[in-house]
């Protein structure tokens, strides 16, 4: 019998010239994933070239030595591969999937691509028009038009406001010179991660990922620190106004969590209680009561720094005023009263029974290991995290809500159509100081 | 003692148990699953189960799947069967309201259902020592569900919000609706699985109820388990949750086969949208058809990947698309080949057609190159293999293919046929398939592009 893993134990592998490989090994299926990693992000970008970190990224498939665009795509395809840009703020990274057999091949294709990529003039225009037609297309789903006004509006003025696909305004800004800048500055050993879960062993990593990182220039590259974001006092409200909508997205935002806050965990048990699960505050009272939204949820996503806390809801037009008051009165109510001991001790139940599902694939395992070193995560923030959870008490808990949580600093972010939709908002929210409508293709 | 006969040996144990309302456990034998074991059992009552014993992760996927879906339906009635993904979460004769959700929270464990054409399930992911909590649940909702006024009302509010998010406001779902709609015109795969609004909003307490009683039986389900479970602990658990619940008479299904399509049916939907879509669909062949696998393929020549003809063709060397999309239905019946295109804004679908067709003229002609058929081969296993890395997607393809095959074992067979083809068979299915004369076009057209939003402020 294979023994089951209950938490990411990645093994690490020193590299020279400063690098640093993981593996999660597991040979159940015959798959590997590969990541290899930078430790810069889209926080790192140029104010006026948004999404820089990305296209850069996203060349490395369009030309290197020998081997032009269609004949890189074809032979991931070929191996049974397949390989994606992922790009948050404080990492941009290709992650690739192969089969097993094809390990190999695949490190020698990545290899290539990373040492002698030839940034063709023509493919970055290519490249960089359809990330703007992919821009432009994205419009058509409200739920990302409404999480965009919010990233850029509650973080306006500071890197994590910056979408790291970029605008359909930066995407054109950024020039060949750019590419190559990036690349020299911040593809070097020392600033890169590479990761590998599957069906691999550990006796193969060493020669593997020296292969990988065999034409990548020794070198480091200090993190990008970027300062606490803050936000101006008041509630606030952005309507984005799409015609037709019989059904609105709202969002609620304000400041959430840094993973280095003392009272990170409280405030994360206390949101599951409050929007984490199909049992919470949230859905009881907007989706089995009132039967107004699909779904209700709250969520404090995390980085190097403070990040978002956001509430998402999003019911029919009709319902917009009332389930927007009712989600800012529930939001007080929590901020004001807290969670009870009752709710605490039934959410650490769930929180530490489910853990289980976080680390049931070594890929998994691995993104958490990668996580703590991107990120720069406390090192015990996901191996400790049940005993963490189960330390919580209605007080930290509470305490935690009161003190992270400001229900005076809030923005209200709502997509629908304005003609229908902005006065029952303007009296959905007591104490509001400003509204601005904006349409739905602004950026 | 060999793996069969032991087996038979705990069926007569279990069956020698007081428990389990006298309903007999039948060991239906082993089937291989890829490299794995899985195990046939069946209850008296008819329900079937199937066990996968598989300890990479301590975890369990319980899976029910019930041969019931919008195919069910009948006109004025539609969106019944998906309304009850929703009811089956609600209270029972021994839960009260919210019971159910809470108690498999309490246990760490994550559940949701899904609804289409041919079928409903219900999955629940769990900690492996909590696999009983699903096993009592799991049979609680299959007899004892309450529907009344209250909870049939509150969920149809749900679902009409939930068919405003995935429909009604969602330019994708819409045109999808209407492909179907455009494209069969007697068979219920022409309605949406999530119903039509007035549909939704007309349900009563005894519609649900006469649906409940014909279609939620042993009889016409299957209990699927993968993961780090004692298999006979757990049919002595499913023995004696289910065993008492009667099997019910499953009325004979009366769906009218789809006559054949002789001629083009176009249709146009104006919508605020970014750019303009194009659907092309023709009329495809059953999951359980030979040629299934094939057109699967040939739909990974031309649409699968950055290498594929048609995105070369469309969004890299003339850019005239963003995106490019082929499936072949996965249904019981025959269903659509549905090929679906993304403009970029400023181009439009009348620029795309005559691209495409030429493609397609290309695939009928010529056999496609042995480099290309590697290249889908490729992807296809990549793809397989993908499925199987949780027990959760296990469970999800032994139920999908038991219940629409028969067959859990299916996906290895379908691997098989990947690896089998050839260029001629490609030929053959696209002179098959793709007939210009039978097939459905639909367009959708931006209304508007952008709102000055001045007119509101």
């Amino acid at each position: 019998m294979r023994a089951a893993r209950a938490q990411a134990h990645s093994l690490r592998f020193e590299l020279e010239g400063g690098g640093l490989a993981l593996l999660e090994p597991s040979h159940d299926v015959p798959l590997v994933s590969l990541v290899v990693a930078l430790r810069t992000g889209s926080a790192s970008d140029p104010e006026d070239k948004s999404g820089l970190a990305r296209i850069a990224t996203r060349m490395l498939r369009r030309g290197c030595e020998g081997l032009v665009a269609e004949q890189i795509d074809f032979r991931i395809d070929v191996l049974g591969a397949e390989m994606a840009v992922e790009t948050s703020p404080s990492t941009v990274a290709i992650h690739a999937q192969v089969i097993a057999r094809n390990l190999d091949a695949l490190v020698e294709l990545l290899a290539r691509m990373l040492s002698t990529p030839t940034f063709p003039e023509d493919e970055l225009g290519r490249l960089k028009r359809e990330t703007v037609s992919e821009i432009v297309e994205a419009r058509d789903s409200d739920r990302v038009i409404a999480q965009k006004a919010m990233q850029r509006t509650l973080f306006a003025g500071h890197p994590y406001g910056r979408n790291a696909g970029g605008t359909t305004g930066s995407v054109p800004r950024v020039d060949r010179s750019d590419v190559v800048a990036f690349f020299k500055r911040h593809v070097v050993r020392g600033n890169i991660v590479v990761a590998l879960a599957g069906d691999v062993t550990a006796d193969r990593v060493p020669a593997l990922a020296a292969r990988l990182l065999a034409g990548v220039p020794h070198g480091s590259v200090g993190i990008d620190e970027v300062l606490e974001p803050t936000m101006p006092s008041g509630r606030r409200l952005v309507l984005v106004d799409k015609p037709e909508r019989t059904q609105t997205q709202i969002l609620l935002g304000t400041l959430g969590t840094s993973p280095h806050d003392e009272d990170h965990v409280p405030l994360l048990v206390a949101n599951a209680i409050f929007g984490g699960t199909f049992t919470s505050r949230l859905m009881k009272e907007i989706r089995s009561k009132r039967g107004w939204s699909y779904g209700a949820s709250a969520r404090a996503s995390i980085d190097r720094r403070r990040q978002a806390w956001i509430l998402w809801t999003f019911p029919a037009a009709q319902d917009v005023g009332p389930c927007l008051k009712l989600s800012i009165e529930l939001l007080e109510q929590w901020v004001a009263g807290g969670v009870t001991a009752r709710e605490v001790s039934f959410i650490q139940r769930y929180l530490a029974r489910s853990h289980a599902f976080d680390v049931d694939t070594a890929t998994k395992r691995l993104h958490q290991t990668l996580d703590v070193d991107l990120l720069g995560l406390p090192p015990d923030y996901f191996n400790g995290w049940v005993a963490h959870v189960r330390a919580v008490t209605a007080e930290t808990a509470s305490a935690a809500v009161k003190k992270r949580i400001d229900a005076e600093r809030l923005l209200a972010v709502v997509v629908g159509t304005a003609a229908e939709v902005l006065e029952p908002l303007r009296s959905a929210v007591p104490s509001l100081s400003e509204v601005v409508v904006v349409p739905f293709d602004a950026e | 003692m060999p793996r069969e006969k032991k087996r038979r040996a705990w069926a007569e144990e279990i069956n020698a148990s007081a428990a389990g309302g006298g309903a007999t456990l039948t060991f239906d034998g082993t089937q291989a699953f890829g490299n794995e074991a899985l195990h046939l059992w069946r209850l008296g009552n008819g329900l079937t189960v199937l066990v996968l014993v598989d300890s990479a992760a301590p975890v369990v996927a319980y899976h029910t799947w019930f041969s019931v879906g919008s195919r069910h339906e009948r006109p004025g009635k539609t969106g019944l069967a998906h309304l009850f993904e929703h009811l089956m979460f609600g209270e029972t004769e021994s839960l009260g309201a919210g019971v159910f959700d809470r108690k498999l929270e309490e246990s760490g464990a994550e559940t949701n259902a899904a609804t289409w054409v041919d079928w409903t399930y219900y999955h629940e992911l769990l900690p492996a020592d909590r696999v009983k909590l699903a096993v009592k649940l799991e049979a609680e909702r299959m007899h004892r569900l309450v529907l009344r006024e209250p909870q049939v009302a509150s969920e149809k509010e749900v679902v009409a919000n939930e068919r405003r998010f995935r429909v009604d406001d969602d330019v994708e779902g819409l045109a999808n609706e209407l492909l179907y709609k455009t494209a069969f015109q007697e068979h219920p795969y022409r309605w949406p699985t999530i119903g039509w609004m007035q549909d939704i909003q007309g349900f009563t307490p005894e519609d649900c109820v006469d649906f409940y009683r014909t279609y939620y039986a042993p009889n016409n389900a299957t209990v699927v388990v993968v993961g780090d479970v004692r298999e006979r602990d757990l049919l002595l658990a499913i023995r004696d949750a289910y065993g008492a619940i009667p099997s019910q008479p499953i009325p004979p299904e009366d769906v009218a086969p789809e006559p054949i399509q002789t001629e083009e049916r176009r249709a146009e939907l104006r919508k605020p949208s970014a750019s303009d879509k194009l659907l092309i669909a023709f009329k495809g062949p059953a999951l359980g058809d030979a040629d299934h696998a094939l057109l699967t393929m040939l739909s990974e020549v031309l649409f699968g990947g950055r290498a594929s003809r048609l995105y070369r063709s469309l969004v890299v060397d003339r850019e005239l698309a963003i995106d490019v999309r082929g499936w072949v239905s996965t249904f019981r019946d025959p269903g659509l080949f549905e090929c679906w295109v993304t403009a970029r804004e400023s181009r439009t679908a009348t620029e795309i057609l005559p691209v495409i067709d030429e493609a397609f003229s290309r695939v009928r002609a010529d056999v496609v190159g042995e480099d290309e058929l590697a290249r889908a081969k490729a992807r296809l296993e990549l793809g397989s293999l993908q499925q199987l890395e949780t027990a959760a997607g296990k469970a999800e393809q032994i139920g999908f293919f038991e219940v629409v095959l028969g067959e859990p074992a299916h996906p290895f067979r379908r691997v098989d046929a990947f690896r089998r083809a050839t260029t001629a068979d490609l030929r053959r299915v696209a002179r098959r398939y793709l007939v210009d004369g039978a097939r459905t076009v639909l367009r959708v057209t931006p209304e508007r592009l952008s709102t000055p939003a001045e007119a509101a402020q």
